[in-house]
Parts: C-alpha cells; sequence; structure tokens
C-alpha cells in the first residue's frame, strides 16, 4: 500500500476530490496547513502598505491507497491541482506497512 | 451468588421513575455481595455507602455505582482481599461500581482540589454494614456542612461555571450534552446541592419548583440514551435526535419540534443554575462587591442598579410600549448590565402585549445594535420574550436545529454568537486578530452589521433550501416595517444577498490570478461594503464553532479582503461616471459625469439629488457649502470650481479650527466640478458648545475655497497638535504609476493627528502636483489615505517622487 501526500492551492481541494471520487478514491483527510517551497512566499500590498506573506496557505490531501493503483491517482492529483503557475504544490509518496479498520479488524488493503 | 442480573434489557419500559426502580434493584444486589464478600471478612467497623447519583437513588441504566466504604479507623492489608471480591462480584453482575475508602475524618475534611467529594456525601445513603458508623459520619458531617458551607459552594460554583464555559455557555448545542451541558442534569444537581448547603434562598423556590417538568423530561430523554446506546452515553446526537422524537414524546413529533422541547427544558434548568450562581456570587466580599458597588452610580431615574443587576424602578412606564421597552434594552447593551430576574419576569409577562405597540422602531433598533454589549441585550430581549415580538420572523429561527457537519448551534444561537464576535473584536484587550480589530474599529455603521448578522440566516426558518433568499425577503419587510431609511435597507441587503461570496472566493478561486480581484471588486463596488462583508464573513465563519476560525482561514480571508481592497483603490480614478443623457435628466447627467464610479455606489439618489442642488448654488456663487451633524461626527461637503491646492487650502481651514478629519474624498467631473467631502470629529465640542462658530468655520471654508484666504494664516494661530510619542508610527509611502493611465497612485499610511491631512496635501501642492482623487481613512490610531496624483496633466516622474518622499516621510 501507499500512503500519498498531496500539497495543493486551497482553491483547488473541490477539483481535486471530484477527480479523485471519478476513479473511485473516497477515502482522504484534508487538512489546512501553511508553509513554502521554491515558491516563498511573496510580497502583498494592503492599502498601499507591502507586507511579507512568508508562509502561503495550503491545503493537504492524504490518502491510502493499493499500489496497483499509485499512478493512476497521482496522476489524477497531479492534473486536477495544476495551473501551470509557481505555487501548485507537490505530491508526496510513502509506503505503508499495514492497515487496519477498527471497527472489524479488516487489514491490509481490505482495510482500506 | 445469586440475585438479579442488572445488564441492561432492551426492553426495559421507560418509567419516568425507572432510575429508581433500578436503584432498588442495585441495593439488593450490593447487600447481597456485602454480606457475603465484606461482612464476614472485615475484621473492624465498617459501612457501605451510595454515594453519588447511586446515592440519591437516580442510577440510570450505565451510571456508575459509586460506593463508599467508611471505615473505624485507617484500613489495613486486611481489607485488599475481601473487597477486590466484593467489587468482582458486582462487575460480573452487570455493575459498574466505583469505590473508595475513607474514614470519617477524610470525609469530613476540605479537600481543596475535590469538591466532588464532599458534595457526593451530602447524597450519602446507608447500605450495608454498621449503622452506628454512620450515624457518626451523619452527625460529624452536619457540623461539616455547617463549618464550610460557603467554601464548598463556592468550589461548586467554580466548577459549574468551568463547566459551562466548556459548552460555550448555550444550551442551544445542536447535539446537547443533556447531563453535563449547560441545562443539563448536572444543573439541577448544582442548584439542589446548593440549596442544601444553604439552605432558605426563597427567591429560588420558584426557579426549584419549575425544575421539577424539566427534570422528568430530562431524565427520561438521559435514560433513552442509555438504553439506545448501551453505555453511558449523554450526547444526543442528530441520530438519536430522531429516534426520540418518535418513541418519547405521547405522539411522534418531527426532530426540529421535538428538538425544540428539548432546549425549552435545558433553559429552564440553565436559568435556575444561573439564578443560583448569582446568590453565591452575591455572597462574596471584597473586590467583586466594590465592583457592584461602583456599577449602582450607573442608576438612572428609570432603573436601579444593584448587585451588578438592573430593576425596574417604575415598570409601568418601562414597558408601556415597545418602544420604551426598547429604551431599557439599550441601557443594557451600553452598560453591560443584565436584568434582575424580576424585571425579566415584568417583561416576559408583558412581551405579548407589547406587539400591539410596533412602531417605526428603527432609531431603537439602531442605537441599540451601536452599544458595546449589543449581543448582551440581544440575548437579554430572547429570553425576556421580546425579540420575538419585535422581530416576528425571529421565531421561525428560535431553537431550530439545521443538521450540519460543521455548525455547532442552533440557527438563533449561531447569529446571537456571530454578533458576539464583532463585540469581541471591539472589546478592549480583546484577543481577536489585530487586522480585523483595527477593521472593527473603523467601521462607523455597526448598527448596520449586527443587523445584518441577526438576520442573514432568518431564511433557514422561513425559506429553508434557499436561506439567502429567504433572508433577503425578511431584512426587506422587517426594515421597512420599522422604518428603516433607504440607504441602510440597501446596505443590509447587500451584506445578507453576499454573506457566503468570501467565504466561495477563500475556497474556490485564485487568489494570486488578477480575475479574482476584478470579480470581487465588481460585486462589491466600495471599500464600505467591503469592509463590513469582510467582518460579517469573519463573524459568520466565528459562530459556526469555536475553532472555525482557525489562523489559516483567518489569514485566507484576510488576503481576499486585502486583494479587494487594493482592486477598488485602483479603480478609483479610472472606473468613471459615464451618463447617457436619455438615462437620467440632461442636466443631472452633466453633473455625474466624469465623477468615480464610486461616488454613485456610495450615495443614495437622494444625497445625490442634494449635491445637484448645492451645484446649482455653486455656479452662482463659486463655492456651496453643506455642514451637517452626523452620530459620532461632523459631515462637510464643498462644492467648488477644481483648482490645484483646493484640497489642502480645504483640509486647512477645518485644521484651522481644531477639527480632526477622520475620512475624506475629494474628486471632479468633467465639467470642473471639484466636489470634496469630509467626515470630522471635534474634539474640543466647539461646533456643539458655539453654534455661531458654525457659520465662522461656513465663512472660513467659503474664503479658502475662493483663495481670498491663505490657510497658512490661520493655522499660525494654533498651536501644533501633540502626538503620544508611543503612537507615532514612521510614515510610509508607495507610489505606484501603473495604477491609473493617467495618474500616479500615492498611498500614505501615517499615526493620525489633527493637521495631517494639511500638511500632506500642502507638500503635494507646494511641489507642483494636483490631486485628482482622495479617500482618506483612518483605521485605529493610523491614517490611510490614497491620493490620485498628477503633475503637469501625467503621472509623477521619478524625479518628483524623490523630492516627495523624503518631505512626506517627516510628516
Amino acid at each position: 500500500m501507499k500512503k500519498i501526500e498531496a500539497i495543493i492551492q486551497p482553491f483547488k481541494l473541490d477539483e481535486v476530490k471530484e477527480s479523485l471520487k471519478a476513479i473511485g478514491i473516497d477515502g482522504l483527510t484534508v487538512s489546512e496547513v501553511r508553509g513554502h517551497g521554491r515558491q516563498k512566499g511573496h510580497k502583498e500590498v494592503y492599502r498601499g502598505m507591502e507586507y511579507e506573506v512568508d508562509l502561503l496557505p495550503k491545503v493537504k490531501i492524504e490518502t491510502v491507497i493499493p499500489d496497483a493503483r499509485l499512478e493512476e491517482v497521482t496522476r489524477a492529483i497531479a492534473s486536477a491541482a495544476r495551473t501551470g503557475k509557481l505555487g501548485d504544490g507537490k505530491i508526496f509518496v510513502y509506503h505503508v506497512e499495514d492497515a487496519l479498520r477498527i471497527r472489524n479488524d479488516d487489514s491490509g488493503e481490505a482495510a482500506l | 451468588m445469586s440475585g438479579p442480573d442488572l445488564r441492561v434489557r432492551a426492553d426495559v419500559g421507560l418509567q419516568v421513575r425507572s432510575e429508581f426502580s433500578r436503584t432498588a434493584q442495585v441495593d439488593t444486589l450490593v447487600l447481597q455481595a456485602a454480606r457475603e464478600r465484606l461482612v464476614s471478612q472485615i475484621p473492624y467497623q465498617f459501612a457501605l455507602l451510595a454515594v453519588g447519583g447511586y446515592g440519591r437513588g437516580e442510577l440510570f441504566p450505565h451510571s456508575d455505582v459509586d460506593l463508599l466504604l467508611l471505615v473505624g479507623a485507617e484500613p489495613g492489608a486486611s481489607l485488599k482481599e475481601p473487597l477486590s471480591h466484593f467489587l468482582r462480584t458486582l462487575w460480573d453482575a452487570g455493575l459498574k461500581a466505583s469505590h473508595s475508602v475513607r474514614t470519617i475524618d477524610e470525609c469530613c475534611r476540605i479537600h481543596e482540589n475535590n469538591v466532588h467529594l464532599s458534595i457526593s456525601l451530602l447524597d450519602a445513603r446507608f447500605v450495608a454494614g454498621s449503622r452506628d458508623l454512620f450515624a457518626q459520619l451523619e452527625w460529624r458531617l452536619a457540623e461539616f456542612f455547617r463549618r464550610h458551607s460557603r467554601a464548598l459552594l463556592r468550589g461548586l460554583a467554580d466548577l459549574t461555571i468551568a463547566r459551562h464555559r466548556k459548552f460555550d455557555n448555550t444550551v442551544y448545542h445542536l447535539e446537547p450534552n443533556i447531563k453535563d451541558g449547560p441545562g443539563g442534569i448536572r444543573d439541577i444537581h448544582f442548584v439542589e446541592w446548593a440549596m442544601r448547603l444553604e439552605p432558605g434562598k426563597e427567591p429560588l423556590r420558584q426557579a426549584v419548583a419549575e425544575l421539577t417538568t424539566a427534570r422528568e423530561f430530562l431524565y427520561r430523554v438521559r435514560y433513552f440514551l442509555h438504553e439506545q446506546t448501551g453505555r453511558d452515553n449523554n450526547l444526543l446526537d442528530f441520530e438519536l435526535q430522531d429516534r426520540a422524537a418518535a418513541a418519547l414524546p405521547e405522539k411522534a413529533l418531527t426532530p426540529e419540534a421535538w428538538m425544540r422541547e428539548v432546549y425549552r427544558h435545558l433553559k429552564t434548568c440553565f436559568q435556575a443554575a444561573q439564578q443560583m450562581l448569582e446568590v453565591v456570587s452575591r455572597s462574596e466580599t471584597g473586590l467583586a462587591r466594590q465592583f457592584r458597588d461602583w456599577r449602582s452610580r450607573v442608576s438612572t431615574s428609570d432603573y436601579t442598579v444593584a448587585q451588578n443587576q438592573i430593576f425596574l424602578r417604575n415598570p409601568a412606564a418601562t414597558i408601556a410600549s415597545l418602544a420604551s421597552t426598547f429604551d431599557l434594552f439599550e441601557y443594557v447593551a451600553r452598560h453591560g448590565i443584565r436584568l434582575s430576574w424580576d424585571a425579566q419576569r415584568r417583561v416576559r409577562e408583558r412581551a405579548c402585549a407589547l406587539a400591539e405597540t410596533q412602531a417605526a422602531l428603527w432609531p431603537a433598533w439602531r442605537a441599540l445594535l451601536s452599544e458595546p454589549h449589543a449581543t448582551l441585550a440581544l440575548r437579554e430581549m430572547e429570553d425576556a420574550g421580546i425579540l420575538r415580538v419585535a422581530l416576528p420572523a425571529w421565531r421561525t429561527v428560535e431553537s431550530l436545529v439545521v443538521r450540519d457537519f460543521y455548525h455547532r448551534y442552533t440557527v438563533d444561537e449561531h447569529s446571537l454568537v456571530a454578533i458576539s464576535a464583532i463585540d469581541h473584536l471591539l472589546a478592549p484587550n480583546s484577543d481577536a486578530p489585530a487586522r480585523f480589530r483595527d477593521l472593527a474599529a473603523e467601521e462607523d455603521q455597526l448598527a448596520l452589521l449586527r443587523i445584518a448578522l441577526l438576520l442573514h440566516d432568518i431564511g433557514k426558518g422561513t425559506t429553508p433550501g434557499d436561506h439567502v433568499r429567504g433572508s433577503i425577503e425578511e431584512c426587506d419587510r422587517f426594515l421597512s416595517q420599522i422604518g428603516a431609511p433607504d440607504t441602510a435597507r440597501s446596505a443590509v441587503r447587500f451584506l445578507i444577498e453576499h454573506h457566503l461570496d468570501l467565504s466561495a472566493v477563500m475556497n474556490t478561486r485564485d487568489l494570486s490570478d488578477p480575475a479574482t480581484a476584478r470579480l470581487l471588486s465588481s460585486q462589491i463596488g466600495t471599500y464600505e461594503d467591503l469592509r463590513r462583508l469582510t467582518l460579517l464573513t469573519y463573524a459568520d465563519i466565528s459562530a459556526v464553532n469555536p475553532s472555525a476560525m482557525s489562523p489559516w482561514r483567518a489569514e485566507q480571508l484576510w488576503r481576499v479582503h486585502s486583494i479587494a481592497a487594493e482592486q477598488l483603490t485602483r479603480e478609483l480614478a479610472s472606473d468613471r461616471i459615464h451618463v447617457s443623457p436619455s438615462e437620467l435628466r440632461p442636466e443631472l447627467a452633466r453633473f455625474l459625469e466624469g465623477f468615480p464610479a464610486r461616488y454613485a455606489r456610495i450615495h443614495s439618489r437622494d444625497r445625490i439629488e442634494e449635491h445637484f442642488r448645492l451645484e446649482q448654488i455653486r455656479q452662482r456663487d463659486g463655492v456651496a457649502l453643506d455642514i451637517r451633524s452626523e452620530p459620532g461626527a461632523w459631515v462637510a461637503t464643498v462644492l467648488a470650481s477644481d483648482h490645484p491646492g483646493l484640497f489642502a487650502a480645504l483640509c486647512g481651514a477645518l485644521a484651522s479650527f481644531g477639527m480632526n478629519i477622520v475620512k475624506a474624498e475629494a474628486a471632479s467631473n468633467t465639467s470642473g466640478c471639484a466636489l470634496d467631502e469630509f467626515r470630522f470629529t471635534d474634539p474640543s465640542r466647539t461646533l456643539e458648545l458655539n453654534p455661531s462658530e458654525i457659520e465662522r468655520l461656513r465663512w472660513t471654508i467659503e474664503c479658502v475655497a475662493k483663495g481670498t484666504i491663505e490657510p497658512r494664516d490661520l493655522l499660525k494661530r494654533r498651536r501644533a497638535a501633540r502626538l503620544h510619542a508611543a503612537a507615532h508610527l514612521p510614515a510610509a509611502i508607495r507610489f505606484d504609476d501603473s495604477a491609473s493611465e493617467a495618474a500616479t497612485l500615492l498611498h500614505f499610511a501615517a499615526s493620525d493627528r489633527p493637521g495631517l491631512l494639511f500638511d500632506l496635501a500642502s507638500v503635494l501642492t507646494e511641489n507642483g502636483c494636483n490631486i485628482e482623487v482622495v479617500l482618506i481613512n483612518t483605521e485605529g490610531h493610523r491614517a490611510l489615505d490614497a491620493l490620485y496624483v498628477t503633475k503637469n496633466g501625467g503621472k509623477l516622474d521619478s524625479a518628483t517622487e524623490s523630492i516627495l518622499e523624503p518631505l512626506l516621510a517627516a510628516l
């Protein structure tokens, strides 16, 4: 199993959720996060005054999927989250040892 | 051991007193186990007591069975094994037994960190063992409670306050906890314990009597919850609401209707607990009493303030009409003092009759909602039944559950919590985000914002499924009924209509895309509407649940606000009015042609007609002027032929009278008519106390506008305004040449002080610059100025900007 962690622009959340739903991925965790990558924040102007926004609001999506679906899922996330501009985000993939459904003790891919 | 099996049975009947029959069954079991496992095994005197809910005889299907093993002397190791066997027997029979072992001395000692221990002894009941030992305990406890009643009451009150706070001090949770939440069963216990610790509180007898029905109702609900979930669950969640609404009433109700019953009973218990908390608080000494005494100084001929409560001196006059009753609640909103229970009862009894005295109450509503404690007043109005009389549609959202994964409160409570979020932004020493506090401090129409929050979700009661439409319809109906002016109606209507827009933009639009900023500016139109909409959105999100306005969301909302504000400023000069003569009468169309589009957005048609009348005077006399007093400020409107230095001269004239300009706007139309509007405060109350000074100010402004008086000469007589060193922030200057095709946008921010605007305008004029369009605001103690400036008919060149920058920075 693989865990996918995607950091995306907040306004892309609905599109990414829809694209995952379209390929049958229903279970995911969403968190509001702040950070920066190569984008390194930027200057914004409020009523004439410039201020530095170094940690930008982003959304983190986490989902665990069977190994066989890795490419399909990462592609779905990337294509839905892409604008082509700096700050679109990143997708990280981790190996998952096991999973357990607390309700009924299903384990492994059956728990997903 | 043989005996009844007390594992919960699914078919246990919902008899009102079933908790008592269960207690009797548990007694039988405990007694039998005690005889078999304790009496013959413990070599010294002991008594087995039931405490807590078990002691009171109130055992619900999955309640803990709390036992106290009272021993005559310090227990030794010989107790361990028999006690272990005894408890195992009870657990094997399906009881959740918990126990403690104490001597009489330990029971009759104050435990600073465990008030519950002492309180649980109030309900101690003998079950087995030595009756003599129990009698000794009773005798010692009577003295203990007599001597320490005050300390115990204080401790109990502190626990109750902390428990209420944990549930946000409201009964109106969509999924209430009917044991520990405000108004829950624990509040009934609190009142009863307090009455036993300090008997003889006659005024509370009625409140306690009213608890009887609520107790029966809530006990039935708790019993049901235990049965249905098979555990000690007291959370009435949505699924259980469905089941309870079908099973508990004699005739099945809809969940919404049944939940209204739940809230009614919770409210009864919560109010009784609050009354008891006040009784406990009254017995305090020291600083708290001094504060209450100090508050009594705000008493008036109509109201007496005593013990931090309002008492009516002349109830018949105060609650003679809805208008006079509003005066009372405006007093609450101004001072933040609650009604006494007696005053609230009197208002409640008269509430229905007051419905017939509806009138044009807009001024009363506006006054009440402008005060710092508006939410407290609205809550008091709701408790006294006045809110549903003054705003009839309110009853459609009272205690209304609209199921939502994120929302925590009923619709009415959500609206009131949202209004309290505004109060919180404005409160001194508030811990709310500074940016939003500054924004709230800048808002001068708080009543509009608060009334929009009061009405923004009212459509959930009248028009489920399309609540925004329902809320707008109710807004139109209500504001028309109370006689609100058109400007107020359209401002509130706008806020309700767009109250979800900024949230939607936060979540669905790319904030770095210029199209998002343009979309916002086209939807919103003016900075004032943007500010109010931002504050409304902040309050609306904050009222979803206590953690909804996370730093992340606050940051996102602020970004939406700032890109929209920036766009609106950029459009100030470029977005101009172009009117076809066929749309308006030709002379009015000529007057409007070329003014910034903002002009038409912020002024009502009546106000524009007034300006047009002034324009006719200007054409005759060269200058036309209107000075009027508005709540909290004066407003001067000047129409004159546009010429360089005009704005600076007008600022100087006002500064020479000691007036403090808090807002200003200036622009000219295509025909060369400059329209300058100043909102200013009069710190020395010169105009108010000396009406003749108004005429002198008028004359002075006309003279400087015509150029017959030099404002610098006027200012020589005034001392330079002093600025507190701590308040002084360095000026921030930014030139933006991309905002307009024809002018440079100058942003200037600095600590505000009287005369600052005159100095700023003078620097520009003296360096050959012409001020084309101006928008001046103060936000807290900061002046935030946006000026479109030209030189020689075009944008500023870099040399001019280099000269201006140090001069402006020195202001």
